[in-house]
């Protein structure tokens, strides 16, 4: 059983990141002064894997999710520099331009925000977050929109990021013919045993889910092939709903411009922060043909649909509110109809996590961050919210960057762990390498503050917690920044900060014990 | 980083003053009120400064001359200043009557702020604290009060009172404390709710004990808070009770009472009658609105930074 | 469904403070000295001795019967319409008539403020609660500020200053008429039968604007609606004022909300999250001071009536007081309460529309 899993985390070690956060700094200015919360992380989260960061309260874990999704709040906080890349794509590559920052004293801070750039900037993301990567927090009770029903809040995200294949799957289901039917007949007949996922895979290729126990009774009913199809047809043909497949590809063909006018940005944002002039020239006289054609071809559905936005957005609607239920019933909702249309204070604190994680994954991110997702909830709702997760992992090969402070959750979750100490990575590596031997001196501190039952071999630890507090990160203390609080504390520990090095295999820390590298 | 839900405690006080400061508004708005209460001041101790032996009625400034009040100018002294205005065919010099007037409205509105919300936080806070019956018939009584357009409840208390100032100073307070009861009686609540307060209950504290060691200190910055955005409303009120004629004491200084007469000229096209002591009234509560809003900002934990 | 039931209760509400109001009233009557309200049934030229006079007068009035008596005596009184008379300076004659006459125009005053102040007022403050300190909400918070901070009849004597025609000679911005509901050019020489003369009024409504419509007197009604201009504009420019300063507080403080951050993580564009995520959310806390706004808008109206020569309750009131009418001050006092519990409902049943916690 270990083996098997190392063996996995082996094979995932080799596989591509998906997510790199390079030297990260995130600074707050405030009345009091400058709160340094991020003081160059770096960490890398590999397609598929559930990636843990654990560390005290305060010592900057949120604002690592935080600033990943770009979501620090400014004013007061900004990130100042390093660098995100989310499916190798840098979103902080137009960083240095949105914002100069003129400290003049501790508490005396001037940003000048460029607001056509940061403008510009907030789109783009927008298109990123969501879509690539998802978040959920950690009191569903305050992260839910009060005001909103729970429906209403999840199709809003399907309705952002799926336009373009919403309205394929309806043109699909518009536009199917008998032969679609006999040939999707001829495939299946042959197959023994269970034919419910491909019965699924199609129905949802064609957005006629609904139809799927009716055509798995069908195939059951073990009648003649005419017959068969006949009845199919007669269910399949029955879910149409007779849209107008002119209005809904003419919507089909906008939208897809509209991603691409998003990509064509995407590569002007990456051109200039290499600063390729050329290509700069290329890209913006490409984007602006781009806008004026969209602009030309499609006037007259834009003026319709400023009037008729109702009835033109019905049937994305529509479709959207199919798929809700179906996440709903995927993060194991009973109800999914009463849920739908009910409100967050009406919903159990683990339902509105629940529904919380279904609205996360509904544009299917490759990466889910949660910060502390369970710590708001009894013990019970907890496990049944990690094995969600870790079930959504599996199934999905969602990455997972999973935040707490609770050792026995990560255990239980992770496969590689970073240690976080007052805004530092200072630990990295497999999990049950971290657990059984801890390397930087808060690490083994951390996990020996709690009392262990499965790990016997080291009953020599005695049950002790680390002397003194987090400490102020307006005035962080010099150096490695855990000196003050480190049993074995050298002269060198408050004059220079050690860098996060692999001191073996895929297992790096930032302590002078280990190594004399200093951060540049 | 969810920030914590607190009340500012004494040690913070030196930093709330920092903010204050700091915040470039409340700041102008700290200044001119100060500057109100030192007219004010002067008012009572040196009336002489202001050309009378006492300011308590306007014809002390009374000029019998009849000729049509002039505006603004600097050719009649220090008084004329700022124009004449005529009532009851005699002249008043604008500048020395507003500021003896500043005296009375600013005066009379500290005076029902200050005993309203007194009246009212121990009202509510003793409600709040003990709740059952008493907390049951303050919501009764204070719904009461709330269901008539203030302005009108003050002219109804008025009329049952008598039409002379200190019954409308009544009046005033009859239908203002209840604000201050439902403020102090809902952070009552939440005082409450707190650990502290239960421990001490559970130590053996008394509710009288409790509620002044505990409650009243706690409800004194949203009281506060309110004293200061009220004020400017209290003025308001007072000196729309003069403007409307139904304080019977034409020289009264007063400026909503100046305004009233002055209005008669504005359709002969003079302004300065209306404009200046209407300029004196916005001034101060603009600033006190200015210094509240800036209160609010510094001793509201969710926005203190 | 549930919205319903939330009406009904709410509804069921209003009995209580309906009475409480009523209480309030006979506690302002019953404090007047008992000579006092006898005064007017004395005759001291009649042969009856004045101390029987007083004692028919206590026995026909209730005043001998326990309080609680004369309570629900009060009550009965109240609801079968006999709400005394007054006689003042502008009207002589049953109390409820007056209001009938008067209230109307107080009602349309506050009615036209209010929807004027909603409408301008949430755009606006949606626009300039999503830019905090930008040079937008610097001018939007001097501009509530000032006419927030700005006594009311201030304002109506400022706009009659700048806007009256008139008033200042050679302003080409005094266009608009100063005092009364229309120019009485625009009636003609002969009157229309619903037209009455002696009290100025019109039928079938009391409010020019809408009667002439009714009748289909454009003069009339152009006149009409000339006249109500600088009432509105004031009431609504001071209301406005409050209601921005609410939203916009309400904006900044939504803005900086976990479910706001969700939002932005789903990637909800920040157009979007400004208007479906903050701005529901930011007019929840306007709504509950909506009522106390309104209570100072009723305020208002009195004292915009009397700066207008706008003749509505205000001004009845007014002369109720003057005129020492005890009935015209009691049955104005109630029916400004009746009004300001009306509008508490509605704000209450929007706020509840808003807001779903609330209904439960």
């Amino acid at each position: 059983m270990v083996e098997e899993q190392q063996e996995q985390i082996k094979t995932k070690n080799d596989g591509e990141e998906y997510l790199r956060v390079e030297n990260l700094v995130t600074r707050f200015f405030t009345s009091k002064g400058i709160v340094k919360a991020l003081d160059g992380v770096s960490l890398s989260v590999k397609k598929g894997e559930v990636f843990g960061l654990v560390g005290e309260s305060g010592c900057g874990k949120s604002v690592t999710a935080t600033s990943i999704m770009d979501l620090i709040p400014d004013p007061p906080g900004r990130i100042i520099s390093g660098s995100i890349r989310i499916d190798d794509y840098n979103i902080l590559n137009d960083l240095p331009r949105l914002a100069k920052i003129d400290v003049k004293s501790e508490t005396d801070v001037r940003v000048k925000r460029n607001k056509k750039l940061i403008k510009r900037h907030n789109f783009v993301i927008s298109k990123i977050r969501g879509n690539k990567i998802a978040m959920i927090f950690q009191e569903p009770s305050l992260a839910l929109n009060p005001v909103i029903s729970i429906g209403k809040q999840i199709t809003e995200n399907i309705l952002l990021h799926n336009r373009v294949e919403i309205a394929n799957s309806i043109i699909r289901r518009e536009s199917l013919t008998e032969a679609d039917i006999k040939s999707f007949y001829e495939q299946i007949k042959d197959e023994k045993g269970d034919f419910r996922p491909l019965v699924n895979s199609w129905t949802r290729q064609f957005a006629v889910p609904v139809a799927e126990d009716e055509i798995v009774n069908i195939l059951r009913s073990g009648a003649d092939r005419e017959m068969t199809v006949r009845e199919l047809s007669e269910v399949i043909m029955g879910k149409k709903r007779g849209n107008d497949l002119n209005v809904i590809s003419t919507m089909r063909d906008y939208y897809k411009r509209e991603e691409e006018l998003f990509n064509l940005t995407l590569k002007l944002l990456e051109a200039e922060s290499q600063n390729d002039q050329n290509r700069i020239a290329l890209l913006e006289q490409q984007i602006s043909n781009l806008r004026y054609n969209l602009k030309k071809d499609f006037s007259s559905f834009l003026w319709k649909r400023r009037f008729f936005r109702k009835k033109y957005e019905a049937v994305f609607e529509d479709e959207a509110r199919r798929r809700a239920l179906e996440l709903l019933t995927l993060v194991n909702i009973a109800e999914p109809t009463r849920v739908y249309d009910s409100y967050p204070h009406e919903l159990s604190g683990g339902m509105q996590q629940r529904a919380m994680i279904a609205m996360a994954i509904a544009s299917n991110p490759m990466m889910l961050i949660a910060d502390e997702p369970t710590t708001a909830l009894d013990v019970t709702t907890q496990a049944q919210i990690l094995d969600l997760i870790r079930d959504l992992n599996k199934v999905t090969g969602t990455s997972v960057l999973f935040i707490t402070h609770d050792l026995a959750v990560i255990a239980e979750m992770c496969e590689r762990l970073g240690v976080m100490y007052a805004g530092n990575l200072v630990e990295e590596g497999p999990a049950s390498e971290l657990f059984n031997n801890p390397l930087h001196p808060y690490t083994t501190g951390l996990l020996s503050s709690i009392p262990r039952a499965d790990v016997k071999s080291r009953n020599e630890i005695k049950l002790e917690s680390i002397p003194g507090s987090v400490p102020n990160l307006i005035t962080p203390p010099s150096g490695c920044r855990f000196h003050p609080r480190c049993k074995f504390k050298m002269d060198i520990c408050a004059e220079k900060k050690p860098a996060l090095v692999e001191v073996q295999e895929n297992h790096k820390v930032a302590c002078f014990l280990y190594s004399k590298e200093v951060e540049n | 980083m969810p920030v914590k839900k607190r009340h500012p405690k004494l040690e913070d006080y030196s930093h709330t003053l920092r903010l204050l400061v700091k915040n470039k508004l409340a700041l102008v708005g700290m200044v001119i009120t100060i500057i109100y209460f030192i007219i004010a001041m002067l008012d009572v101790v040196y009336p002489r400064y202001l050309g009378v032996s006492s300011t308590n009625s306007l014809l002390a400034f009374g000029i019998p001359v009849s000729v049509t009040p002039v505006g603004p100018s600097f050719s009649h002294g220090f008084a004329g200043l700022l124009g004449y205005t005529e009532m009851y065919s005699l002249q008043f010099p604008l500048l020395p009557i507003s500021l003896a007037a500043i005296k009375f409205d600013m005066g009379y509105s500290l005076f029902i702020v200050m005993i309203g919300a007194g009246i009212g936080t121990l009202v509510g806070a003793i409600a709040g604290f003990k709740g059952g019956y008493i907390d049951e018939i303050l919501m009764r009584v204070t719904d009461v009060f709330f269901s008539v357009p203030f302005l009108i409840l003050a002219l109804a208390f008025i009329f049952l009172l008598g039409r002379y100032i200190i019954m409308a100073v009544y009046a005033l307070l009859i239908i203002w404390w209840p604000i201050y009861a439902r403020l102090a009686r809902g952070q009552a609540l939440y005082i409450k709710s707190m650990k502290f307060v239960e421990a001490a209950t559970a130590s053996g504290a008394s509710s009288a004990r409790n509620i002044f060691s505990h409650v009243l200190p706690n409800v004194l910055s949203p009281i506060f808070v309110q004293i200061s955005l009220d004020l400017g409303t209290i003025m308001q009120l007072f000196a729309v009770l003069f403007f409307l004629g139904v304080i019977s004491d034409p020289y009264f200084p007063e400026l909503g009472n100046i305004i009233n007469q002055g209005q008669n000229w504005l359709g002969a096209g003079l302004w300065w009658p209306v404009i200046i002591p209407g300029i004196f009234i916005l001034l101060f509560t603009i600033s006190i609105n200015l210094l509240g809003d800036g209160l609010r900002d510094v001793l509201d934990p969710k926005l203190r930074r | 469904m549930e919205l319903r039931y939330f009406i009904i209760r709410r509804l069921l509400l209003l009995i209580p403070t309906l009475f409480g109001l009523i209480l309030l009233i006979f506690f302002l009557l019953r404090m007047f000295p008992d000579t006092y309200l006898v005064a007017r049934y004395i005759n001291p030229k009649s042969s009856v001795p004045v101390s029987v006079q007083i004692e028919q007068a206590k026995a026909a009035l209730g005043l001998n019967y326990p309080i609680f008596i004369q309570y629900f005596f009060y009550i009965k009184a109240l609801f079968t319409g006999s709400w005394g008379t007054m006689s003042t300076s502008i009207y002589t004659g049953p109390v409820l008539s007056g209001i009938e006459l008067y209230f109307p125009a107080t009602l349309q005053l506050a009615i036209f403020a209010t929807i004027l102040s909603i409408i301008i007022a949430i755009p606006l403050g949606t626009y300039i609660g999503a830019r905090p300190n930008s040079i937008a909400d610097q001018t939007g918070r001097v501009f509530s500020l000032t006419f927030y901070a700005m006594p009311i009849f201030l304002l109506a004597l400022l706009l009659q200053l700048v806007f009256g025609k008139n008033v200042i000679v050679g302003n080409p911005l005094g266009v608009l008429p100063i005092a009364g509901k229309f120019s009485f050019n625009a009636i003609g020489a002969i009157p229309p039968p619903w037209f009455n003369a002696s009290t100025g009024l019109t039928s079938p409504t009391h409010l020019p604007l809408l009667d002439a419509l009714i009748h289909g007197d454009w003069a009339l009604a152009y006149s009409s609606f000339i006249y109500l201009i600088l009432p509105v504009v004031t009431l609504t420019l001071s209301l406005l004022a409050g209601i921005l300063r609410f939203i916009r507080a309400g904006m900044v403080d939504s803005a900086n909300q976990e479910y706001v951050k969700t939002a932005r993580s789903k990637g909800v564009p920040e157009s979007l999250v400004i208007k479906r995520h903050i701005r529901k959310n930011a007019l929840i806390p306007t709504i509950t001071v909506l009522g106390l706004l309104f209570a100072s808008l009723l305020g208002g109206v009195v004292v915009v009536e009397e700066v207008f020569g706008y003749y509505g309750m205000g001004m009845l009131s007014l002369s109720a007081i003057t005129n020492v009418a005890i009935y015209g001050v009691l049955g104005t006092t109630f029916v400004f309460g009746i009004t300001l519990m009306a509008a508490n409902l509605i704000v209450d049943i929007a706020y509840a529309f808003i807001d779903p916690r609330i209904r439960y």
